[in-house]
């Protein structure tokens, strides 16, 4: 046996012997069944000077186990999770996604803007309509001109805030569907709507709110 | 240096379709492994078919090995976990419960499982009392540079860079003291088994 090899063999059992070298000995080592015997040899003197006690130094282990091994296929490593490179047109939708999640959020925003100005300009003309019926700008009620006519104030009236879905009807659904939330959730609602109810119907802050029925609802079987 | 290495590329060599290198990563680490499953039952046969269902997981497990941890950190989980699951089927079953009590009437009934080992012969018991002897005469016949290496290196688990400031020597001198020491200790260990006490082969 080569001496120069024996040595390189020790140093790789001690894992001192460069990487290099380490990959010419175990192309050899696994080849060599001599040097795998000397290889064991090392396991047991380092076992013994370790006092490994459990082991048995003549234990056929690595025996069987190349028996049980010698049945299975071949392992086959799987391919490295190498990062992929990406391509320019990968990079290009990379680049333009937050710019395009940031366009669609705003049109979004505007047609939300527009179908709610919409949705609340006729209702407005109509409150007004309906707090000067047949008065005209310049005309007093009389039919006079303004400048016969004392001047007047005119209160501007509160114009009223149409929610998309009127409250009544969010808080008989809340209320319908009590068993499907928390007591806790099903207050704060119904208080927000109460008082957004209070800002704009002239709904007294102070007056009763029907959560505690919700809640007996709530607790009440269904 | 690296750590570990040279069980990596031993484990390359596996990923390659190499069983030989396999039964090489087997045979250094056997020793240790079965006395890490050792921790969990006390029986040595016992722990010889743990370690061996161990290994054999981590034969079919090793494509997935990508060797960002070292190897035998690896192996120590997969043989941890195997002999737990061990210990836990064992303790389901009145029979193998019983053996873990230890007492006169299981190990009886033990025998009469068949389960007892060919290693536990009593000739493999001699030998491996035999090998013990033997290697603990060898570094006792050291030189003291030679002992004192091989003692820092196996016992103390120092690198040789580590050696060679405790020892005050170039790391060459290092390597070169404990490759003659393990040559030495080898030479007496072959005498063993060329004796007729066990062949070579028989170390695994």
């Amino acid at each position: 046996m080569n001496e120069e090899l024996d040595s390189q063999l020790s140093a790789m059992f001690d894992d001192e012997l460069p990487a290099a070298q380490c990959e010419l000995l175990a192309r050899r080592l696994s080849r060599d069944e001599e040097l795998r015997a000397r290889w064991s040899r090392y396991a047991a003197i380092s076992a013994t000077i370790r006092a490994e006690g459990g082991a048995r130094l003549n234990a056929e282990l690595a025996r069987r186990v190349s028996v049980a091994i010698s049945s299975e296929p071949p392992v086959v490593a799987e391919p490295a999770l190498a990062p992929a490179r990406p391509s320019s047109r990968w990079l290009g939708s990379r680049l333009w996604a937050p710019i395009g999640g940031v366009a669609l959020a705003a049109s979004v925003a505007a047609s939300a803007i527009l179908w709610v100005r919409f949705d609340a300009a006729p209702a407005d003309s109509q409150v007004i309509a309906q707090a000067a019926p047949g008065v005209t700008v310049g005309q007093s009620a009389d039919g006079g001109s303004l400048a016969d006519t004392p001047a007047s104030y005119v209160v501007p009236k509160t114009i009223a805030r149409r929610s998309i879905v009127p409250s009544t009807q969010l808080a008989n659904y809340v209320v319908a569907h009590s068993e499907f939330s928390s007591p806790v959730n099903r207050r704060t609602l119904l208080s927000a709507l109460m008082a957004s109810e209070s800002g704009t119907a002239g709904v007294p802050s102070g007056s009763e709110e029907p959560t505690e029925d919700v809640n007996d609802d709530a607790k009440s079987p269904q | 240096m690296s750590a570990d290495v040279s069980d990596l590329s031993l484990v390359r060599r596996v990923q390659s379709g190499d069983k030989g290198a396999f039964d090489a990563l087997v045979r250094k680490y056997q020793h240790k492994l079965v006395k890490l499953v050792m921790r969990y039952v006390r029986n040595p046969a016992e722990a010889e078919d743990i370690a061996q269902e161990a290994f054999i997981k981590a034969y079919r497990a090793l494509p997935q090995f990508r060797g960002d941890s070292a190897f035998y950190t690896w192996l120590y989980r997969i043989a941890i976990n195997t002999a737990k699951n061990a210990v836990v089927s064992r303790d389901r079953s009145p029979i193998e419960y019983n053996i873990d009590r230890n007492n006169d009437a299981n190990e009886e009934s033990y025998d009469m499982q068949g389960r007892m080992k060919d290693s536990e012969t009593p000739e493999g018991l001699v030998l491996t009392d035999e090998i013990r002897r033997t290697v603990n005469a060898a570094i006792e016949a050291l030189p003291e540079d030679l002992k004192t290496a091989i003692v820092l290196r196996e016992l103390d688990g120092l690198s040789y860079e580590e050696i060679a400031a405790a020892m005050d020597c170039p790391v060459g001198t290092v390597r070169s003291r404990i490759f003659r020491a393990r040559e030495a200790i080898d030479r007496r260990l072959r005498e063993v088994f060329e004796g007729g006490l066990g062949r070579t082969e028989d170390l695994g």
